[in-house]
């Protein structure tokens, strides 16, 4: 269990403010935010790099704040691998264990060991600079997971590799955590990384956390514009919220999950909406009359402009578009389960 | 060049160049062919020369190295670390450089010979007025910034990450620089000693203040040139300028080619 307690940190432009978390024990726990959030800040923080302004860190029970890097027993691998350059791939390995002392036949077991996780085993005796960036990136996991570390925190490790190599090695991280089972905080400002990698997700905006929870959780219930819009939320309406369960948009009152009377902003994933030519049949769902306005291939996705007196965004597969059957200019009819139209009060965790 | 198209502000900057290189070679070739070949070889040969050349090499191979003792210290203290009076410390470390060598050999010598701490280090049998180590420190002194200099942006070349990772392989903040900075470090090292040694080679001006030119007692090879050049024996002065032109070459070439294979990781 990794906990950080009320952690202030201010260094130049970037700070953590009052960050609290819990990571629980062989947790796959992802920092999710845009550059200049104080993501790395709270790894290196973490880690051992800087010492907190105020605020506690906890790592299974035993209180880390004033603990030195060294002894923390904390793993880090950067997005740029750091690994050292003047050192083959089996002395980047073994550097951590040499600086333990370890006995040498011990060492030796020890990075067969790794090297065989990573499948790296063939690169023991070449140098970094001679390595790809996978390469790069799966001794520089070596090194940190040789350590056995009791929290093993990767900055944003798959965001310096082409897009093939990435998915590789997000499949890999993945098999890592399932093998070593070490708690793992990884930071990204990609949502991708997420649902495949991800037992909770949080949300970090300014050197504040904004949003915990579950990936499907924090995709469906933005507790926050901010949030909505970095996961995708493309449907974004202020709206006056009624005590029925119901929310006042515009002229629409659409049927929503979670009732808050006053202002509110309703979230609405665009492809949770069903579109049809003729009116569907309610069953307790949403049903507005509209027309399209664009109709926009996106990939294997069609995005789908609909005007219904406030502008709806739909993206549909390309299967649903053909049985749909439109074109721009139609008259269509929108429909959406109450559960799909998440509601939260206006202005929450807006920025000061 | 394209024929058809003359460009006449190339002509005349490429011209410029070619007549500067040729002024170059010439002023060179002119001090090492001015004796005949039997005559230099003699004075090379010479016991003062000999002498300059051994004190020469000593005295700057030693100030070389308390340059590289004293400039990776505080190199590595301005490159990483923030602390009240950092920028001021960085304009003064500079100084010396800037100053005429002259000057800093009145420093010194007013230093090491009538303030109270050169003269209780005189009397602790540490002389520097006049002695074989008084060129030692002046080398020191008005070299040490540019070792300095080479050091600190060699330093500041390598990413403090490197250091970052080490420490959570258990490593202290000494080992951290040992083991990591330092050897990636190795280059640029490398060339700044280079660099620093060939200018300790050819020191005049601070040695000449503080210590003196005596012939076979502080007679390195610039002072050795200077002291026949003003006593009319041209032959020696040849000799110990064509060494210093030999050395000056030389290291150019191995700053050229370590410094420019410096990595910046």
């Amino acid at each position: 269990m990794l906990t950080i307690d009320s952690v202030y940190k201010s260094l130049g432009e970037f700070s953590l403010s009052n960050v609290s978390l819990e990571i629980g024990d062989r947790e796959y726990f992802i920092v999710l935010g845009p550059t200049g959030a104080g993501k790395t800040i709270l790894l290196e923080t973490i880690a051992g790099i800087y010492s907190p302004d105020a605020g506690r860190i906890l790592l299974n029970g035993r209180d880390i704040t004033d603990v030195p890097a060294r002894e923390r027993n904390i793993g880090m691998v950067y997005q740029d691998y750091m690994l050292f350059p003047h050192l083959t791939v089996e002395d980047n390995i073994g550097f951590g264990l040499k600086s333990r002392r370890a006995d040498p036949a011990f060492i030796r077991g020890k990075m067969q060991e790794s090297a065989d996780l990573l499948n790296i085993a063939h690169l023991l005796h070449r140098y970094p600079g001679t390595l790809s960036g996978g390469e790069q990136q799966r001794v520089a996991l070596a090194r940190a997971l040789v350590m056995e570390p009791e929290a093993l925190l990767l900055d944003e490790p798959l965001s310096a590799l082409d897009v093939k190599t990435r998915e590789n090695l997000r499949t890999e991280l993945a098999r890592i955590h399932k093998a070593t089972g070490t708690t793992i905080v990884h930071i990204t400002h990609n949502f991708e990384e997420v649902f495949d990698l991800a037992d909770r997700v949080a949300i970090m905006r300014g050197g504040d956390v904004i949003q915990v929870g579950a990936p499907e959780e924090i995709f469906r219930r933005p507790n926050s514009d901010f949030v909505a819009g970095f996961v995708g939320v493309e449907n974004l309406f202020s709206g006056t919220g009624s005590s029925d369960g119901t929310v006042a948009v515009g002229n629409l009152r659409m049927r929503v999950e979670n009732g808050i009377s006053g202002p509110v902003s309703v979230a609405i994933r665009p492809e949770e909406i069903f579109l049809s030519k003729t009116a569907p049949p309610e069953n307790g769902r949403n049903v507005f009359p509209g027309r399209i306005e664009t109709v926009r291939p996106n990939g294997g996705l069609i995005r789908v402009a609909v005007e219904a007196g406030i502008p709806f965004r739909v993206t549909l597969t390309r299967q649903g578009f053909e049985e749909a059957d439109i074109v721009a200019g139609d008259a269509v009819y929108l429909a959406f389960r109450p559960s799909a139209a998440h509601v939260y009060p206006s202005g929450a965790h807006e920025e000061a | 060049m394209n024929l058809k198209n003359p460009s006449y502000f190339r002509a005349a900057t490429v011209a410029i160049a070619l007549l500067i290189a040729t002024f170059i070679v010439l002023v060179l070739i002119g001090v090492v062919t001015h004796s005949p070949p039997a005559v230099l070889v003699e004075c090379l040969l010479s016991e003062e020369i000999q002498f300059a050349v051994r004190l020469s090499i000593i005295t700057s191979v030693i100030s070389t190295l308390l340059c590289i003792l004293v400039a990776v210290p505080v190199a590595y203290a301005l490159a990483r670390y923030t602390f009240p009076g950092k920028t001021v410390m960085n304009m003064l470390m500079d100084i010396p450089m800037a100053l005429p060598p002259l000057v800093a050999g009145v420093g010194l010598l007013l230093f090491f010979g009538v303030s109270p701490i050169g003269k209780s280090l005189a009397a602790a049998g540490l002389a520097f007025v006049f002695t074989p180590l008084g060129i030692i420190m002046a080398q020191f002194f008005v070299n040490l910034p540019y070792m300095l200099r080479v050091t600190r942006s060699t330093f500041q070349g390598v990413n403090p990450r490197y250091e970052y990772v080490a420490k959570t392989l258990g490593c202290t903040d000494a080992q951290a620089f040992w083991r990591v900075t330092l050897p990636m470090s190795a280059n640029g090292l490398l060339a700044g000693s280079v660099i620093t040694w060939s200018k300790g080679i050819g020191e005049f001006g601070a040695g000449l203040m503080l210590a003196g030119a005596t012939r076979m007692k502080t007679e390195t090879l610039p002072l050795s040139l200077f002291l026949n050049m003003s006593t009319g024996k041209l032959e020696y002065a040849i000799a110990a300028a064509t060494i210093l032109i030999m050395i000056s070459v030389v290291s150019l070439y191995a700053f050229e080619r370590y410094g420019g294979a410096t990595h910046v990781y």
